[in-house]
């Protein structure tokens, strides 16, 4: 592999994640931090990381692309990490670094690829080409009131065939996105008055008054499928993970992998047949588009047993590491390091192994430490931490931008999530039984500016616990 | 015998004139040092003083000698004017004014629409008059309305016969209350130009007004011009017979603003006085010029210095000239022999001086074909105005084929109108089919097009390498120094910022997303970047459906101003087009149209004497096929100022042309994008009842630094901005860019409906 | 809470200064276009819409920005040694050395005779809508407000909170923060003047405009 020098563009513990990564790669990093992230862990581990060159730069917004390639540019990088978040997920970006005159590899899928997959309801047109199954619904935005009732009307008698007792349909802006514009409707006499509703919002707020409309499932559990891909035509997956516990606002808060356990919990249907049915149906998408990164597939599954693609994320996500830690490569006991094998396929590399040398083992659950008030809507809290420790365990991982050794105040700029565990067992019980442990034996303090306490999120996570993979 | 106390206050009057007649060669001239006129007028004022310490005989010999000097003088500078000295003749503190006309060649009057300065806009007077003549000792009175500017003895109300927009509204009124009382209306044109400001009803909009409903006035309408500045002539302009004093000026500019432009002057720096003779030479605007160039019909006789207020014999004279004129318009409708006849004998008067009779009274009352045919002499008359004047670059035996077919297709539109009718019904049908809400239907119609632009844009190529980034400077009237900054259109890997960013932290963008996928829109703020014309013609009409036509109409330099030439050459080379004006057949969505686009890389879009025929012609055109008619304009800067009054005229000339093709059914709708300033849109574009615009375009009279020069207000940065155009009803919404096909063919669909080819 | 506004006047007689600090707002390459001590002047125009002296020119992909001036005074600190170079951002790279004018002293003075309602936090701070409509509208300081009203918006973690008034009722005086911008926790955002200080705070604000010499 030629000496690549890797722009991280991106903060707090995925970065520091992705620095190791190419570390144990043996290539080089630069970072870029802005004034508020001064203190971060990333940005000293950078200054002291003994690189012959400058390897940290202060930019002015992490969502710049400008101050990326500038800097990109100046410091020589040949190839740019997205992280999650940010530029991960944005073609333009990753086009921008292939098109440009000085040109810089974007550790992500193809630009064409993002693009296409980036668009939830081109997704779901492929899909439904693909015979993957999708929630009913409109596969485009739709423009006329008459054709938007037929379709309600269509919705509405499906549900009663499937004796669904409350059928309800979802009218969305199809520009819309992250939970505005979205309204549900319970029967077809209130539906013209909705529509023309969302209309009128979508036509305001993003100037195109298209609508979405689909079946609204209420009972159902969040399934992701890990892919891998690479550009050589490779695919492989590492399993199914369980993020279905979430705090408002839809935030994931525990992942756990793998998908379903019918070893411990009892489901209402097949569960490894829905598994290996949404993995089978993943992998036929992603072979279908040259899928050359690493991506994950979401999937709700409903209490009938019924999966439907939601979206895909062609990204590496926070909780990619829930997947790998139980994920083994041809016989070896390390778990293997999903964001390394980005980065390699990310570069050029084969995957190199074939999905018959990947074996699994055990369960793994990761728990997101965040400074929030769980009592009051997960109100973000802030102030200095002055504790920060975690028991130091063989089953335990920790990954934080929290310096250790020196109080940390929490930039009100960013996301409040301090850190990321991720506990293995080598079953459903251990696995709850020693993150419970972890939680236990946790010390943290911290001070907000009035002199209140600290106020995280360690009960809430110890009590979900219980609640992991149960449908 | 006169006493000596007499005789003394007779010197004090004598010289009370000296000082005004040395005063006005000072006017003249500029200033006092041309023939040391400072000196003499020190002289006489001293004398002025001690009158009583002089014995008489001294005193009158000294007058003698400056009588002599003063005459000699006088003589000097009327040998020699040049028209940098008409402009300040004109502007002579001591002219005549409108006033002194109502008093000395009406024999009584009324004035309209308030008085002095309790008045709508004092710098335009409406008065009912009575203009009477002898014949054969007999008196004949006739009813006319007057309306004109009035520029005051310096009062600052008088606002030096800048008309407001509601002053020119006013004029609009009373010479609607004309055309119901069915009297001639005399106008009388004392403006340096309009006032630039956009209240409401705006200054461009409401000429465009003006213009279009002289255009079909029912009335004789004769105008005589003093002072001629550009716009704001033609906002009370448009006449059967246009006369013009003989030591007046009318002109696309003044000279002053000509010279800015022409010598690049910086705000507030002054403009040497040689460029300014200069650009005064070249504008052509004395009356000769305007004879020659057939902007007027006939020059009225002042005397070699120009008439002043006391220049009784002038009056008569312009009391003479008013009759007649009126009389040749008026016998024009009735029957060409009896005008001849007239036109003879008036000739053969006049040989003798101002004649004191006529031989008849004619009455100016017309019947409803006199009317008509009134109507078709002025258009015809407007219609030529400017042509002979433009290059026709067709090959020699191409105009005879071109003749015949436009014939051929004429015929062949008259003959297919059955069939048309059948589309029409088409058309019919597919707005039913609209309020039906069929599905299919509005699914394919309704969509926006941003989809669309994917497909234009699929995959950006590789930008090309900038040899080095660099400022782009491109000055305009219209801009503010520190904004003229156009990006170009460009495939170039590197990024520009949004004018908007410090305001709402736009992120600057990246030159290929921005022109291409973005459609030159910012993503954050919705900013529309000047895209150039090119694009339009790609992304607008329906692939492969734009057929050009009249490209062989060419601007050319027909006033031969200094310099142009060579500018002229370079755009022609530049942009591989003739003239600013493009017009075309084409299809938005299936509906066919003719569009005339005004564009900025041509003389930054200015309309001379070949664009104006074009649009005519695209006119007239989209009145044989019977289709809607599309003028977008992706720049304009108003009238071309190298073409003189010829540029002008083609305000009237384009505004009647589509006043035409509306009256006889037509559906016109004007879509303004980037700048849109001056003339044109004070005429053929403002006067349509649709117009549109496209975000972040400015639309307006003046650009901020003539507003600020004349106003002496500094003005606000959006002042002019589609926004402020939307507020103040000059147009009637803006598009987005992203949208503009849609809304196109929805405007068509809409507003045109079942008349969308033809009422 | 007298003042001794003598002192005060005292102090800024003589050093009537004040150095606004100039920072790049991104990455790029710097060439200065002015130098150590010359004069700069502010945006200028009725609607400050004429942008002040061009301090300096940053490149960032091929893109070449003109940073003016955004006050009047005289130019120090020149980091020299930048030009040519590439810059991070939000590094110093000079300063305006800004003579105070008397509305400048005035407010300054103010500081300490009205009652100051500060930031509780370090976020982003902004006047609720109709609050803001309404100091637009009145010109002259006439905005009452009492305690217990809603007055600001605290954007903090992407989350916006309302921020009710809680010190004495008065009349808004002055706003201290730019809608939107960062201020840190502690950092006045109103000024407000109770009812019963008016005519001191009138006092002070007539002497200092007789007493203060331009």
């Amino acid at each position: 592999m030629k000496k690549h020098r890797i722009l991280i563009a991106n903060r707090g513990e995925i970065a520091i994640r992705i620095m190791r990564a190419i570390r144990e790669l043996g290539l080089e990093y630069v970072v870029v931090y802005t004034r508020e992230d001064e203190n971060s862990l990333h940005v000293a581990m950078a200054m002291d990381s003994g690189f012959p060159y400058k390897a940290a730069y202060r930019i002015s917004n992490y969502k710049d692309p400008n101050e990326i390639f500038s800097v990109a540019d100046e410091a020589e990088c040949t190839a740019i990490h997205p992280g999650y978040g940010f530029f991960s997920e944005n073609f333009r970006f990753a086009r921008r670094a292939a098109l440009r005159s000085r040109p810089v590899v974007f550790i992500g899928p193809r630009w064409e690829v993002i693009r296409d997959l980036g668009s939830k309801i081109n997704t779901k047109r492929l899909a439904k080409q693909l015979g993957v199954p999708v929630i009913p619904g409109s596969d485009a935005p739709i423009y006329s009131e008459m054709e938007a009732e037929a379709l309600a009307d269509e919705l509405f008698y499906l549900q009663r065939e499937q004796g669904i007792q409350h059928p309800s349909v979802l009218v969305k802006a199809s520009a819309g996105g992250g939970g505005m514009g979205i309204e549900e409707v319970n029967h077809l006499d209130a539906f013209r008055r909705v529509y023309r509703r969302i209309q009128n919002y979508a036509k305001r707020q993003f100037g195109d008054e298209g609508v979405l409309i689909e079946q609204c499932l209420t009972d159902y559990q969040h399934l992701e499928v890990q892919l891998l891909g690479s550009s050589h035509g490779e695919v492989v997956h590492f399993s199914t993970r369980n993020c279905t516990i979430q705090s408002t606002g839809r935030q994931k808060r525990l992942e756990v992998a793998p998908g379903f356990d019918p070893e411990h919990f009892e489901y209402p249907f097949d569960a490894g047949a829905v598994l290996d049915k949404m993995v089978e149906y993943s992998v036929r998408l992603a072979s279908h588009v040259g899928y050359d990164n690493v991506g994950t597939w979401e999937w709700v599954v409903t209490r009938d047993g019924r999966p439907y693609l939601l979206e895909v994320n062609t990204r590496i996500q926070v909780e990619n590491e829930v997947s790998a830690c139980i994920s083994r490569v041809a016989g070896s006991s390390e778990p293997i390091n999903l964001i390394k094998e980005q980065i390699r396929v990310g570069l050029g590399d084969k995957i190199g192994y074939s999905q018959k040398d990947i074996s699994f083992e055990g369960t793994s659950i990761e728990m997101r430490i965040v400074a929030e008030d769980t009592r009051r809507g997960f109100v973000p809290w802030c102030g200095t931490i002055t504790r920060f420790e975690f028991p130091d365990t063989p089953w335990a991982r920790l990954y934080t931008h929290v310096p250790g050794n020196r109080p940390y105040k929490i930039p009100t700029e960013y996301d409040p999530n301090l850190a990321l565990a991720i506990i293995w067992g080598k079953d459903t019980p251990e696995a709850k039984e020693r993150a419970r442990e972890f939680l236990m034996k946790a010390n943290i303090e911290g001070r907000d500016a009035q002199g209140g306490e600290i106020l995280i999120n360690l009960d809430y996570l110890y009590e979900r616990i219980e609640d992991v993979l149960r449908f | 015998m006169l006493t000596d106390q007499e005789h003394m206050a007779d010197s004090g009057k004598l010289l009370a004139q000296f000082v005004d007649r040395i005063s006005y060669l000072m006017d003249i001239k500029g200033g006092g040092e041309w023939g040391n006129l400072e000196e003499l007028l020190q002289r006489v004022q001293q004398l002025r003083q001690s009158v009583f310490d002089f014995p008489e005989s001294r005193l009158f010999e000294e007058i003698g000698r400056i009588e002599d000097r003063l005459s000699f003088l006088e003589d000097r500078v009327a040998e020699a004017l040049s028209p940098a000295e008409i402009v300040n003749i004109v502007r002579s503190i001591q002219r005549f004014t409108l006033m002194d006309i109502l008093e000395n060649v009406y024999d009584s009057f009324a004035e309209l629409g308030g008085e002095g300065d309790c008045n709508v806009d004092p710098a335009v007077v409406a008065a009912r008059a009575t203009i009477s003549r002898r014949v054969k000792n007999k008196v004949f009175s006739h009813q006319v309305m007057v309306i004109g500017h009035e520029k005051g003895r310096g009062e600052e109300y008088r606002n030096g016969g800048s008309a407001k927009p509601w002053g020119n509204d006013k004029a609009l009124r009373y010479m609607k209350v004309a055309e119901t009382e069915g009297i001639p209306i005399h106008f009388y044109i004392f403006t340096p130009g309009s006032f630039p400001i956009e209240d409401f009803p705006g200054a461009a909009q409401q000429i465009a007004r003006n213009i279009y409903a002289m255009a079909k006035l029912k009335v004789p309408m004769v105008s005589f011009i003093s002072e001629g500045g550009s716009g704001g002539a033609e906002a009370v302009g448009l006449s059967d017979i246009r006369l013009m004093a003989s030591r007046g000026y009318y002109s696309v500019i003044s000279p002053e603003g000509a010279a800015a432009i022409e010598g690049k002057i910086r705000e507030g720096e002054r403009v040497p006085r040689e460029l300014v003779d200069h650009c005064a030479r070249q504008l052509k605007m004395t009356a000769a010029d305007n004879l020659r160039l057939g902007t007027i019909d006939r020059i009225v006789e002042e005397p070699p210095l120009g008439a002043r207020r006391e220049d009784y014999g002038f009056f008569k004279r312009l009391r003479y000239e008013m009759i007649r004129a009126t009389d040749e318009v008026i016998l024009k409708t009735k029957s060409l022999r009896a005008f001849r006849a007239y036109a003879l004998k008036r000739q053969a008067e006049e040989q003798k001086g101002v004649p004191d009779e006529f031989h008849v009274s004619i009455s100016w009352n017309l019947d409803e074909l006199e009317v008509e045919r009134l109507l078709e002499l002025r258009s015809r008359k407007y219609r030529q105005m400017g042509v002979g004047f433009f290059r026709d670059q067709k090959k020699s035996f191409l105009p005879v084929l071109g003749r015949a077919r436009e014939l051929a297709s004429k015929g062949y539109y008259d003959v297919r109108y059955g069939l048309l009718r059948a589309h029409q019904k088409n058309v019919q049908k597919v707005i039913e089919e609209v309020s039906g809400e069929s599905s299919v239907f509005l699914r394919k119609m309704a969509e926006p097009v941003k989809a669309a632009y994917d497909f234009v844009f699929p995959q950006p190529n590789k930008p090309s390498r900038p040899v080095r980034a660099e400022v782009l400077e491109k000055k305009s009237i219209f801009m503010e120094d520190w904004e003229g900054w156009v990006p170009p259109l460009a495939n170039e890997d590197r990024t520009v910022t949004c004018p908007n960013a410090k305001k709402k932290g736009c992120q600057d963008l990246w030159v290929p997303d921005l022109y291409g996928e973005f459609c030159g829109v910012c993503p954050s703020c919705g900013h529309h970047f000047p895209l150039e014309y090119q694009w339009y013609l790609n992304n607008l009409f329906d692939k492969d459906s734009v057929r050009e036509f009249n490209e062989h109409i060419a601007s050319g330099n027909p006033l031969g101003f200094d310099g142009f030439e060579p500018r002229l050459k370079r755009d022609i080379r530049r942009t591989g087009r003739r003239s600013s004006m493009i017009t075309f057949d084409a299809k938005v969505q299936g509906i066919m149209v003719v569009v005339a686009m005004l564009f900025s890389n041509f003389r930054n879009g200015t309309v001379g004497t070949a664009e104006g025929e074009k649009f005519v012609r695209a006119c007239d055109r989209a009145r044989t096929t019977r289709r809607p008619l599309l003028a977008y304009v992706h720049t304009t800067g108003g009238i071309r100022i190298h073409e003189g009054t010829l540029g002008v005229v083609q305000m009237p000339k384009c505004t009647l042309a589509v006043r035409e093709y509306i009256d006889s059914g037509g559906f016109y709708i004007v879509v303004y994008d980037n700048n849109s300033y001056a003339g044109p849109v004070a005429s053929f574009l403002g006067c349509s009842p649709y117009q549109f615009a496209i975000r972040s375009s400015r639309i307006g009279f003046a650009g901020p630094r003539v507003i600020r020069e004349t106003t002496g207000e500094d003005v606000p940065p959006d002042y002019q901005s589609a926004k402020n155009a939307l507020g103040r009803g000059h147009i009637q919404g803006i598009w987005d860019r992203r949208n503009f096909r849609k809304n196109l063919f929805e405007a068509f669909i809409r507003m045109g409906g079942p008349n969308l080819y033809y009422r | 809470m007298d003042i001794n506004l003598n002192d005060l006047l005292r102090r800024y007689r003589s050093h009537p200064f004040e150095d606004y600090h100039v920072e790049t707002e991104h990455t790029g390459k710097i060439s200065f276009k002015v130098k150590e001590g010359q004069e700069v002047r502010g945006p200028g125009g009725k609607w400050g819409q004429r942008p002040g002296t061009l301090l300096y020119l940053l490149e960032r992909e091929r893109n070449v920005k003109k940073i003016h001036a955004t006050w009047n005074g005289q130019i120090a600190e020149l980091k020299r040694e930048k030009e040519g170079r590439f810059v991070e951002a939000g590094e110093v790279i000079l300063a305006i050395r800004h003579r105070l004018g008397k509305e400048e002293i005035m407010d300054r003075i103010l500081t300490r005779v009205l009652h100051i309602f500060p930031a509780p936090q370090r976020a982003r701070y902004l006047l609720i809508p109709e609050l803001a409509q309404k100091l637009e509208k009145t010109s002259e300081k006439g905005v009452f407000i009492e305690p217990g009203d809603e007055s600001l918006i605290m954007s903090l973690m992407k989350r916006d909170t309302l921020i009710s008034y809680d010190g004495p009722p008065g009349v808004i005086y002055k706003v201290y923060f730019q809608s939107g911008a960062i201020v840190e926790q502690g950092d006045p955002l109103l000024g407000i003047c109770p009812p019963d200080k008016l005519r001191y705070v009138q006092k002070v604000i007539q002497r200092i405009r007789t007493e203060w010499e331009e």
